[in-house]
């Protein structure tokens, strides 16, 4: 399987129009059936029945041959050049994610395409709106190998040599678990190896990855077995140096610590508990409030659900194309963040996380549409202290002062006083000079802000695409400015700075963005001082 | 309010001392010392493409006036007063608005700067230029100005140069490409 470079035109498993084409069909049956149910059971007669039925089946019929038509004529292709998928019933249309343009891929497992045993891959570029190109559906252990596959085309790592890190490459899913080990890359070469041996301690911590990562030629037969359930529960998500894990119990806990949902679960009893005492002393009024509190019930139901779902069985990894990270309770996700292609990373710590020092970590990724729930960008839902080092090491080349951790520690939990750096001044933001600060690093800038929830963004200062200086009315009255830090597909507001600071730092902001990386190959640039050196995980603990 | 903070005028930090020359700099806005001004040309392109719009506001307001007139609605004259108060700051305002843009070629970056109450420098690097576009409009092309439009991967920073001669329109889309190309960075 290793020795073809050319993965040729392929096309997506056969179920795929049934489960895209399920909910258009659902759909029109409950519109037809909402529509004229009091008339279809008031008229009901078997030969009406028959008709419907006989309409109904036609239109599944036509949706089904149109589908599989179209499934048929959809391709796709992975070459040294990129991705290609070719599609279309009349018209061909071909969508190209060219090799250098592919910033990441990630394998979508919505709910019934899980139970299928089916796999979604979404190929994400650079550039901004759709920029992305999905592979939908193949089956588990396929969207593995594609995954596999594009990181490599897009990593320019030929096709033949080994992939360190993640090695033990399982088979994954309900499918995945009847072959053997076609596993996309045996493990080989020590030099390209960095994550092959994990040292020790973690090893000892999570003994999972000792064989994970290692040799799967030494694993014996009981390893196997449990290696598969592993592989099956983590979605392959297991060779690599562990990076963060959620416990569901911390999961849990970070949810009734969230302030807005328990304001809102607060809200929500009080509200019932009225509608249910007007209910019971004044007619006709308590259906009615309790109707209208019903859609934000909802909604707070539902964001609770999407918070549990984008960090229920959170795994993440460092393997040798970048993070690696696995999460979902219904509908599973595995994404890849390449520790070349982050922009920013921005850490969130609510108020109720600063006893247990938790955080919440995410990143700008050129052409990861952050509005897509942010899911594939968010690379620690709920994460430690530890883990937080862990994962800010492995993505971001460093602030370059001697101990990160403890100054990223310090940015969330010290008060703005006592941060140094810049930030409002004048008594006009009075909210401001008390919260925002703006700390130039070696490597980065750091950008402190928030009342209740602390945020910090931190900017490699070498991805500064352009600055902008504004200033309106009262601030010049005031004697301060914004500046604005462009940075790609996101920017970082640094507001009301003193004039004099913000021209200060305007000026050495511009001299960073001008002499930053030159357009060169990937490798030669500056690389997050953990990724791929697992020895120094323990360091930054 | 509180203490006035330092003068508006960033003339402390202005390094070459020397006469103002622009009309901006001698109204000490942000950033312009030692920027180069826009054709002059565009106060009269801009107010013709605000032909349009002022007739139009006109005769609203004479329509008022004459409902006024003819019907004794008294109140109409308040009615008359939006169109007024909506064109006339951008009558009175445009060529202190034109003057207030300004734009350098530095040696590393291009500088642009616009605005006079709200105002905004924003400095981009020609390495992280990603497309340059020049636009020329009916009106435009009489005066014979242009448009220059850039972007960089950020969707924040970026901009236009309005009121551009041609020439020299060509002359920076021809330096933003090749310095582009030069100085080429990655994301």
């Amino acid at each position: 399987m290793s020795d073809q470079h050319v993965h040729g035109p392929r096309r997506t498993h056969p179920l795929t129009p049934l489960l895209t084409g399920w909910k258009v069909l659902a759909g029109v049956v409950a519109v037809l059936l909402a529509q004229n149910i009091s008339a279809l059971v008031d008229e009901f007669t078997w030969r009406r029945a028959l008709l419907g039925g006989g309409i109904l089946l036609g239109i599944a019929l036509l949706a089904v041959v149109l589908s599989a038509v179209s499934w048929w004529r959809t391709t796709y292709e992975i070459s040294e050049d990129g991705v290609t998928l070719r599609s279309g019933l009349l018209t061909l249309t071909r969508r190209v994610a060219p090799r250098e343009r592919i910033e990441s891929v990630s394998v979508e497992r919505p709910l019934l395409a899980r139970l299928a045993g089916l796999a979604k891959v979404r190929v994400e570029m650079a550039g901004g709106g759709e920029s992305h190109l999905d592979l939908a559906y193949v089956t588990a252990r396929d969207a593995e190998e594609i995954r596999t596959r594009i990181l490599r085309v897009a990593a320019e790592i030929p096709q033949d040599a080994p992939a360190p890190g993640e090695s033990a490459e399982a088979p994954v899913g309900p499918t995945g678990a009847a072959a053997g080990g076609p596993a996309p890359a045996p493990s080989g070469i020590g030099a390209s190896a960095p994550a092959e041996h994990p040292e020790a301690a973690l090893a000892a911590e999570h003994p999972e990855s000792a064989f994970a990562a290692g040799h799967p030629e030494a694993a014996l037969a009981a390893d196997r077995r449990s290696d598969r359930l592993r592989a099956a529960l983590h979605d392959g998500v297991t060779g690599g140096e562990l990076i963060a894990q959620i416990p569901t119990s911390r999961l849990i806990r970070s949810l009734l610590r969230d302030v807005s949902l328990l304001v809102g679960a607060v809200f929500a009893v009080l509200w019932a508990a009225f509608s249910i005492g007007l209910l019971l002393t004044v007619e006709g009024y308590g259906f009615a409030s309790l109707a209208v509190a019903l859609p934000i019930a909802l909604g707070l139901v539902r964001s609770a659900f999407s918070r549990v779902e984008s960090g229920w069985g959170f795994v993440s990894r460092n393997t040798d194309t970048g993070l690696r990270m696995r999460r979902g309770l219904l509908n599973t996700r595995t994404d890849n963040i390449g520790s070349g292609r982050v922009q920013d990373i921005t850490l969130h710590r609510p108020l109720l996380w600063r006893g247990p020092g938790w955080t919440r970590a995410a990143v700008t990724v050129a052409g990861i549409d952050a509005t897509d729930d942010a899911k594939a960008t968010s690379v620690l839902p709920v994460g430690t202290r530890e883990e937080l080092a862990r994962t800010f090491g492995h993505l971001v080349p460093g602030l370059g002062t001697e101990d990160d951790s403890s100054l990223i520690e310090h940015l969330l939990t010290a008060p703005a006083a006592e941060l140094g750096g810049t930030g409002p001044r004048s008594r006009l933001y009075f909210v401001g000079r008390r919260t925002r600060r703006v700390l130039v690093l070696p490597g980065a800038i750091a950008v402190r802000s928030g009342i209740l929830t602390k945020r910090v963004q931190i900017v490699p200062r070498e991805r500064i695409q352009g600055l902008s200086l504004a200033q309106g009315p009262i601030a010049r009255r005031v004697g301060s400015a914004t500046l604005s830090v462009g940075i790609a597909g996101s920017s970082a507001e640094l507001h009301d700075l003193p004039l004099a600071d913000a021209l200060a730092l305007q000026e050495t902001l511009a001299a960073d963005a001008r002499s930053g990386r030159r357009y060169d190959r990937e490798r030669t640039w500056p690389q997050p001082p953990l990724a791929g050196r697992p020895a120094l995980a323990a360091a930054a603990r | 309010m509180t203490e006035i903070g330092p003068s508006p005028a960033p003339a402390a930090d202005a390094p070459p001392a020397r006469s103002p020359e622009t009309w901006a700099e001698r109204a000490g806005l942000l950033g312009a010392a030692g920027l180069k001004p826009v054709s002059e040309k565009l106060i009269p392109a801009r107010y013709l493409s605000q032909a349009v719009g002022a007739v139009l506001s006109l005769a609203l307001v004479a329509g008022c006036v004459w409902l006024v007139i003819r019907f004794d609605w008294w109140w109409m004259w308040i009615l008359a007063i939006l169109p007024v108060l909506w064109t006339l700051p951008g009558l009175l305002l445009t060529p202190r608005r034109v003057r207030a843009l300004g734009y350098l070629d530095g040696e590393h970056e291009l500088v642009t700067a616009s605005g006079l109450m709200f105002r905004s420098v924003t400095t981009t690097p020609y390495g992280r230029v990603q497309s340059v576009e020049i636009n020329e409009g009916p009106i435009a092309r009489r005066f014979g100005i242009a448009r220059l439009t850039f972007s960089t991967a950020s969707t924040d920073s970026g901009g236009w140069i309005d009121g551009l001669p041609r020439e020299e329109a060509e002359r920076l889309k021809e330096l933003l490409t090749r310095r582009g190309i030069e100085r080429m960075q990655s994301l």
